[in-house]
């Protein structure tokens, strides 16, 4: 028996069903019921129930990408910060494939303060993060503004089947780099479209819960750069 | 050490569970059943009053010492009451040396208002000149062996220090000064669904939270307690207030 | 210690009747650095309450291998009360720091975060009795704002005794002249008891109905909270302007 509907706000606490469900993120069983334990929306399925928050912290999870910055550096590769409350390994072969620690200088391919684009490898149980920084797209990213937003909101950046990215990165002609930890990469040295896309992104964190949102930001987006003499929108 | 500690409350909670469900505790006792308690009066030469309590494992010894102090602005004709309470590193592996740490404030405080709020002691019997001498009565805890509720141990030790103290050998001292209330303190575990009065050491280690009450022997609750990260449901609450009458009468037997 | 009466034709001295609660205010997500904050009055209680966190735990030795810890710091601001409280850590604050972290530690999944902490701060701002539970039901507040799972809201209340009849919701004077105070804090659905104390006198009948009291203010109060959360996400979408 299911008490919301879905895309119903929840709060903690609150009764979401009863019975033999699926719990998923974000809802946990007493007995036979199933309640929410974060603010959210409901996610309501045949085979269960879970909730998608809208606020916390990023949990790494094996095979996301993050943006991640130089924390640390050690014999064997660097230690990442990765906006969670566990810290990222990268080892050094993992960026450079084979290589011999002891011959190489590693701070001639990354500095502390560095950003990187990196997969999530490998959590372990006590929550060790192995970073994966090889193939196109990874590793160090050179120039580029960091952006960062509730990471429980990332999602609603890429949006369905990547209809959201794919909108801004076509309108704005900018490429971005999304992180699931909540860091956003604009990868673009004008002044005007950093900006512009910067506020929508705010604005994405600021109405995740409500419908209709890529095409207000497409809206949003088209304005300030006409505004700003930007790139002619596809019109 | 604190961590080997841990560990191990964490493999005796399901065997001490088991138990329970057989109605058994794990030292052979009944839920409503204190350990063995010794009270020794008149214990330490250098304080007015003292008092050595062994509940079970636990030993705590108490020392009385009235003082001559100007009383507080509030109250010019009142004397006054301090509680302190050490839980010194040779009573457990778990207790460090350095400033009072969140438990033995707690202890403190929890035995103070005990006191206090119990009336046992009339505070203008304690003026000696109003407004610029009375007794303070400096009542601290030691705790020398943790085996288990040093709440309870410890307002035992309070009060028959208390009852035990003679006044200083000093004209300004009252001679009729005595306790108005005998006040107990009954501390109550939770453990899953049981509630066990006075839990010893293995039980405290596993319990879900801790109720303590301390009443007047007229039917008076001058202070409750509630600790630990467990909860207590409401019919659990009424129920510990009615084992902490049913013990409370027997423990000041032995005061 | 003064007789003073602070029950008038069965009314209190700021007029309200024996159940009834203070004015209360709550907000969610009042700071912008912590991860979760919730602001609260209650009569003259003004208290800001924040979390950070889960973060990682350093010193690494404090790190709890399989659960993250939560701690809790209690302040009162200096100019909080009439007679200026001195900065700094004191016994009362200790206890209260305590009392709050075990009031929210049940509704807590601390399991999900190992190694990591979780920092609650409460800082009174203006001191009206009642500080403890009207921080917790804050604490509540900002740890949902801040996405920290938990499996309930915690509401507290207090309940006192005036001219021997049972009050909710004591003002510093009834909490100073009257002659019971006892802090409850309780989980909204199933209204299990998670912190409690008592100083003063009660008999064990008034006891029980001083229970009974607090878990109809720890209702209200519930409702209320359950407002506030809501309310950071009513607002519409705003229009995009050109």
């Amino acid at each position: 028996m299911i008490h919301v509907r879905n895309r119903d706000l929840v709060i903690p606490g609150q009764l979401l069903a009863e019975g033999n469900l699926r719990v998923g993120r974000g809802a946990y069983r007493e007995g036979d019921r199933i309640f929410s334990s974060v603010v959210g929306l409901a996610e309501v399925e045949e085979r269960g129930v879970s909730v998608i928050a809208l606020e916390g912290c990023y949990e790494p999870k094996m095979g996301d990408d993050v943006v991640g910055v130089v924390s640390d550096s050690h014999l064997y590769g660097w230690t990442v910060d990765i906006n969670s409350p566990y810290m990222g390994d990268l080892f050094a072969q993992e960026l450079l494939g084979k290589v011999d620690v002891f011959k190489v200088e590693l701070g001639a391919y990354l500095r502390v303060g560095d950003l990187i684009f990196a997969k999530i490898g490998e959590v372990s149980t006590l929550r060790k993060v192995k970073l994966l920084a090889r193939g196109p797209g990874y590793g160090k990213l050179k120039g580029g503004r960091l952006v960062e937003i509730t990471p429980v909101k990332t999602p609603r950046v890429i949006g369905k089947r990547g209809s959201m990215l794919s909108m801004i990165q076509t309108v704005t002609g900018c490429t971005l780099k999304v992180g699931q930890n909540g860091r956003v990469v604009i990868m673009s040295e004008e002044e005007e479209k950093v900006s512009a896309i910067t506020e929508a992104l705010r604005m994405i964190e600021r109405e995740a819960h409500t419908s209709g949102l890529t095409d207000r930001v497409k809206a949003f987006l088209e304005e300030r750069l006409k505004e700003n003499g930007g790139k002619e929108a596809s019109n | 050490m604190i961590e080997k500690q841990r560990i191990l409350s964490l493999l005796k909670r399901e065997p001490l569970l088991k138990l329970l469900e057989q109605g058994r505790r794990v030292d052979g006792r009944a839920p409503d059943q204190y350990r063995p308690l010794s009270i020794e009066k008149r214990v330490i030469k250098s304080a007015e009053g003292s008092a050595l309590v062994r509940l079970g494992d636990t030993t705590v010894l108490a020392g009385a010492k009235p003082k001559k102090m100007p009383p507080f602005p509030d109250s010019p004709e009142e004397g006054a009451l301090i509680v302190g309470a050490e839980l010194r590193p040779l009573a457990s592996p778990t207790f460090e040396p350095g400033p009072p740490d969140e438990n033995s404030i707690e202890l403190a405080r929890v035995v103070d208002r005990g006191l206090r709020e119990s009336k046992c002691i009339d505070f203008r019997e304690l003026c000696i000149e109003a407004g610029k001498e009375v007794w303070v009565i400096y009542v601290d805890v030691h705790v020398l062996d943790h085996g288990g509720n040093l709440i309870d141990a410890s307002m035992l030790a309070s009060i028959a220090a208390l009852l035990d103290m003679r006044g200083p050998e000093d004209p300004a001292w009252k001679k009729e000064f005595s306790l108005k209330f005998k006040p107990v303190s009954v501390t109550i575990a939770k453990l899953g669904n049981s509630l066990l009065v006075d839990p010893c050491l293995e039980e405290e280690e596993v319990m879900d939270a801790r109720l303590t009450f301390c009443v007047r022997e007229d039917g008076v609750i001058s202070a409750i307690q509630k600790g630990g990260s467990g909860y207590f449901e409401s019919g659990e609450i009424l129920r510990a207030e009615e084992l902490a009458f049913a013990c409370a009468e027997k423990l000041r037997r032995m005061l | 210690m003064e007789e003073k009466k602070l029950l008038i034709d069965g009314r209190r001295l700021d007029g309200r009747a024996p159940n009834e609660l203070r004015p209360v205010k709550l907000k969610v997500g009042v700071l912008k650095r912590a991860d979760g904050s919730a602001y609260i009055e209650m009569g003259d209680n003004k208290i800001l309450v924040a979390v950070y966190g889960p973060q990682e735990l350093h010193p690494r030795h404090q790190q709890q291998p399989e659960t993250a810890v939560l701690r809790c710091r209690y302040n009162m601001a200096p100019f909080s009360v009439v007679d200026r409280k001195r900065p700094g850590l004191d016994r009362r604050s200790v206890e209260i720091s305590k009392v709050v972290r075990e009031a929210l530690e049940p509704v807590l999944f601390l399991n999900l975060y190992p190694r990591s902490v979780i920092d609650l701060y409460i800082e009174v701002l203006q001191a009206d009795a009642g500080t403890r539970v009207a921080g917790v039901t804050a604490c509540s507040l900002a740890l949902a704002d801040a996405g920290i799972p938990i499996r309930d809201l915690v509401a507290g209340v207090s309940v006192g005794k005036v001219d021997g009849t049972l009050i909710l919701d004591l003002n510093a004077e009834e909490d100073q002249y009257g002659e019971a105070d006892m802090p409850v804090t309780m989980t909204g659905r199933d209204k299990r008891i998670t912190l409690l104390q008592m100083d003063g006198h009660l008999t064990r009948e008034e006891f029980r109905r001083a229970l009974q009291l607090a878990a109809e203010g720890c209702e209200r109060l519930y409702e209320l909270q359950k407002q506030a959360l809501r309310e950071k996400y009513a607002s519409a979408p705003k229009e995009v302007t050109g």
